[in-house]
């Protein structure tokens, strides 16, 4: 007893003879206005202060010592910062970076993207709406195209799969708010359902990101961001129009927004209209077979796009709440000439009477997405959910031909309409969650992600069957901060994906010859399979930051579930000549990857270097066999899945030098390799393995050009090396050059700055063809000169506070 | 300012290490990237572009083909084209029938696998074209691979009587 007492007492002396020291904190957007209700806490301190209506907080009892101080605002990126107390007291002022949106520059040295970049893990490139406004492409992943790592495999000119580091197709996951995109992901002939217009941020994570993503991250994820709300007490939107001479595209965008404190909406609809694409050439050879182009239109690849967009949502200082409603519609046809590769014969009259109208082929997309996302403070957390139900509906629509032994005149008694040729719908359901502590110099981050897909399938050509497929994954992730200088990350994930394979059974008999006797027999294409996966997955990154330098390293391990198509497919792509078969023992793809990143930021000069080291004991694989098959492929040559060792590595760089004060100079560069170890294309290449490129540009900035601002004059020059390095069934593609022109500016309409931009594609227009894009087997090249004119004009019907 | 140079010069030797490497492991790639060859106009080939077949009877179809390394296997595909839809590989133009609807056309689908180790080699075959069927326009295709899995496909328009 006396003991406890003496304690107290030394306690109490001790404590008494502590100074006592104050932290002011005021906390500052970048345009140093301040940011109420921030919430700042200091680890180890028991109480939490929440900033008042100047942007201030005050800690009133610290003892010396140092602190690790947290900041947290809804609608800001949270902000740590080591803070040391020593005999008297302190105020700082903290500058919170909006996550996205309010921000509009994207150059490399804005210091928003280079504090994000500093702060994350994996290689990252951070894109705004004026990157995507000035360098506007027929797609949204063709419009990012210019960045060095990102390619494209293109079908026509509105659809396109994204390409990271020379991976693709189910092998870069989509995350659209927090929700993982899902359409059809295993195709080349169909685009991403995303409208570009709507997208005001987005991030590129170039490497092994399964960690954070799960599945389909392997060779990266493009995260798009949600748009920031408008702000308090507003009123307002803003339209885009766009016009594109090659293929005579019209459209446009409207965007409205309204918020009252905490209520906010905004609605979005979007729409355009265009023509045949044109070609820099008079005719093509399919094989042999000539094809004489009118006017140089590819026949019937118009197409157009109706999307409309919905949001609403509350907010307070610790609460988010939002719905987004999207709806995104596409019809688009195909070559005519051309069904994939097999070469067809075309009532030249018709389809060359109207270069808008679409003829058959053509598939037409509807996704229809809903996704609420929530996120609570709660003492130390930061909740994050998101729920989302997806709808992907595709159908392709073709004459009926028939192929191998289906009937000559398709019966009557079919119930499938007799146009249409496939179709897939998938019903996908969504649920993440996710929580966020920081406590002393960790920030730690777990939870799970879990989705439902049905897949049904339609249509009188088969290649894959129905299916229905659940997962789930729980991750933890720690960032430490070793020093204010250097960071260090750690994750961990587990996934369990289960994959159920309905059978299905050819609609027409085909003749069986079995000991001398030939039956009709529909022939049974895939059985009832099911198929349970297990990954764990997991990586290691440190950062370093100094003020001109930031360095980056990290080695990870990634992994992507097989999907149905390479478990199952049993059928013939008549588009390819192929027969594909899936094989059912296929084991979880696995990766390894090395990513480095070097980022020299000095007054004139900026240098990115990242290299990375990639290997994958299991890649899976489109193999094609030397063998035919009678029966199943009606004579078409097999190709078969299977799974070979890969090494690939490669690098991308970028330099930007600013000769003078209003003209800089930018080199970018990639190159990628990549080689089978074992297999049956042992010493070959990975398919749509891309050339490497380097694009040189020269911007002019002019000062002063009042009434207008923020005018440029840029000069992209892109240069591709030829591709040899190739692997069945691909052709060897041969160098190219093109040049490309931007300019633009902004001018003050009504009170609100409009902008316009003006792109020049192939300038020169030049015949040339992309190694990656879907029509380079039958030689078809890229698209021709293309004058891009956009323009963005806000509105405000409500004048709030200028920000 | 001594760290910065330091800094630049790791980046550049970084750079030029990186662009080295890349380069010189590209040559040392000996893939096999030749197409399998089929010939349809030596005077041995039948059928060819514009053939034409008789009903009720046998014809022997001779396929040449051959490849720099090793073939794999050779396809055949007889279909009719009485839609006018697909068109031949070829450049020859042999002229279509009026468009009409099949009522039993022909369908003949074949594949003969090559022995192991060939570089050139004939596929020849007696094909009994049946009485009944419809005559018009007929597509015959073939589909030739080799080893590596590289594939030539021709197709030829031919005419059934």
């Amino acid at each position: 007893m006396k003991l406890l007492f003496l304690l107290c007492c030394s306690m109490v002396y001790c404590m008494g003879n502590a100074q006592l020291y104050q932290l002011a904190v005021n906390v500052t957007d970048p345009r140093h206005n301040p940011v109420p209700d921030a919430q700042l806490r200091i680890a180890d301190h028991k109480t939490h202060v929440v900033t008042d209506a100047g942007g201030t907080g005050l800690f009133k009892e610290l003892l010396p010592g140092t602190y690790y101080l947290h900041v947290f605002r809804e609608g800001y990126q949270p902000f740590t910062k080591k803070i040391a107390i020593t005999t008297h007291d302190r105020s700082i002022v903290v500058t919170l970076q909006p996550e996205a949106g309010l921000l509009q520059e994207v150059q490399v040295n804005n210091t928003t993207a280079r504090q994000r970049k500093n702060q994350e893990q994996l290689n990252l490139e951070i894109i705004k709406s004026d990157f995507i406004q000035k360098n506007l492409g027929g797609s949204l992943l063709q419009s990012l195209e210019r960045l060095p790592g990102v390619k494209t495999i293109s079908i026509g000119s509105g659809q396109s799969k994204p390409l990271l580091r020379g991976l693709g197709f189910n092998r870069v996951a989509v995350i659209d708010g927090y929700i993982k995109h899902e359409g059809q992901q295993w195709g080349a002939d169909h685009g991403l359902e995303i409208d570009q217009f709507a997208v005001e941020e987005l991030e590129i994570l170039k490497g092994a990101a399964s960690f954070a993503y799960g599945s389909d991250a392997i060779a990266g994820a493009i995260n798009i961001k949600h748009p920031v709300p408008p702000a308090p007490r507003s009123l307002g939107g803003n339209v885009n129009l766009i016009g594109k001479t090659n293929n005579a595209l019209y459209g446009g965008s409207l965007e409205l927004h309204g918020r009252t404190q905490k209520w906010f909406g905004t609605g979005r609809i979007t729409f355009q209209d265009y023509a045949d694409y044109r070609v820099p050439a008079d005719s093509l050879y399919v094989y042999d077979y000539p094809v004489q182009l009118y006017r140089h239109h590819l026949r019937n690849t118009a197409g157009r796009e109706l999307n409309g967009h919905l949001t609403t949502g509350y907010i307070s200082g610790r609460f988010k709440s939002v719905f987004d409603i999207t709806n995104i519609y596409n019809k688009s046809g195909f070559f005519a000439n051309a069904h994939g590769l097999e070469p067809r014969n075309v009532n030249t009259a018709i389809h060359d009477a109207d270069s808008r109208d679409i003829l058959m082929p053509y598939q037409q997309v509807n996704h229809f997405k809903l996704i609420n996302r929530s996120h609570f403070m709660i003492h130390h957390h930061v909740i994050t959910m998101a729920a989302g139900y997806q709808n992907n509906h595709r159908r392709e629509y073709n004459h009926y031909v028939t192929h191998g032994y289906m009937p000559a005149v398709y019966p009557d008694t079919m119930t499938i309409p007799v146009n249409l040729e496939r179709a897939f719908r998938k019903n996908t359901y969504s649920l993440n969650a996710k929580d966020m502590i920081a406590f002393g110099n960790h920030e730690l981050e777990f939870g799970f992600n879990s989705e439902i897909q049905k897949n049904t399938i339609n249509g009188w050509s088969f290649l894959v069957p129905a299916f229905d497929q659940k997962s789930i994954g729980v991750f933890i992730y720690d960032k430490i901060h070793l020093t204010d200088r250097t960071l260090l990350h750690g994750a961990l994930r587990y996934d369990h994906t289960g994959i159920r394979i309905h059978d299905y059974t050819d609609w027409f008999p085909s003749p069986v010859a079995e000991n001398g006797d030939t039956s009709a027999i529909h022939i049974s294409r895939a059985g009832n399979t099911n198929r349970d996966f297990n990954s764990i997955t997991g990586s290691i990154g440190i950062n370093h930051n100094r003020k001109h330098l930031s360095l980056k390293a990290n080695i990870g391990k990634s992994y992507r579930v097989p999907i149905a198509k390479e478990l199952a497919a049993n059928g013939v792509n008549y588009h390819y000549f192929s027969y594909e078969k899936g094989n059912a023992a296929l084991d979880p793809e696995a990766s390894y990857q090395i990513d480095a990143s070097a980022v020299l930021d000095q007054n004139r000069w900026q240098v990115q270097l990242s290299p990375f080291f990639n290997y994958f004991p299991n890649y899976i694989y489109l193999n094609p066999t030397p063998d035919h098959d009678y029966l199943y492929g009606a004579g078409n040559q097999v190709f078969e899945y299977r799974q070979s060792r890969v090494m690939r590595y490669g690098a991308e760089l970028q330099i930007t030098y600013r000769l003078l004060k209003n003209l800089s100079a930018e080199f970018l560069g990639e190159y990628l390799y990549s080689r089978q170890l074992s297999g049956n294309k042992k010493g070959y290449t990975l398919p749509f393995s891309p050339a490497p490129t380097a694009l040189m540009n020269l911007t002019f900035q002019p000062i002063k050009t009042a009434p207008f601002h923020q005018t440029y004059f840029s000069v992209d020059y892109r240069l591709s090396a030829p591709q040899n390095n190739i692997v069945p069934p691909e052709k060897k593609t041969k160098g190219f050059t093109v040049l490309n022109i931007q300019a633009g500016t902004r001018f003050i309409i009504g009170k609100q700055q409009a902008r316009l931009s003006l792109q020049l594609q192939n300038a020169f227009n030049t015949r040339y063809m992309v190694h990656t894009s879907f029509y380079r087997l039958i030689g078809l090249p890229e698209p021709g000169r293309n004058l891009i004119l956009s323009l963005k004009i806000p509105f405000n019907f409500l004048n709030h506070k200028e920000q | 300012m001594k760290y910065n140079q330091f800094l630049k010069m790791t980046l550049a030797v970084a750079l030029c290490g990186s662009l080295i490497t890349g380069c010189s492991k590209d040559n040392d790639t000996k893939t096999d990237t030749e197409y399998p060859v089929i010939d349809v106009t030596t005077s041995d080939a039948f059928p060819k572009q514009c053939s034409e077949l008789r009903r009720g009877t046998a014809f022997s179809a001779k396929i040449i083909v051959s490849d720099n390394a090793e073939l794999g296997s050779v396809s055949i595909d007889i279909h009719h084209n009485f839609d006018h839809h697909t068109h031949s590989t070829e450049l020859d133009d042999c002229g279509l029938d009026a468009l009409k609807t099949p009522v039993n056309p022909f369908t003949l689908i074949k594949s003969f696998p090559i022995p192991a180790g060939n570089k050139n080699h004939m596929v020849s075959e007696e094909i009994q074209v049946p009485a009944t069927i419809d005559p018009g326009d007929y597509h015959f295709m073939i589909r030739a691979t080799d080893r590596e899995g590289w594939q030539t496909i021709k197709g030829l328009s031919i005419k059934i009587k």
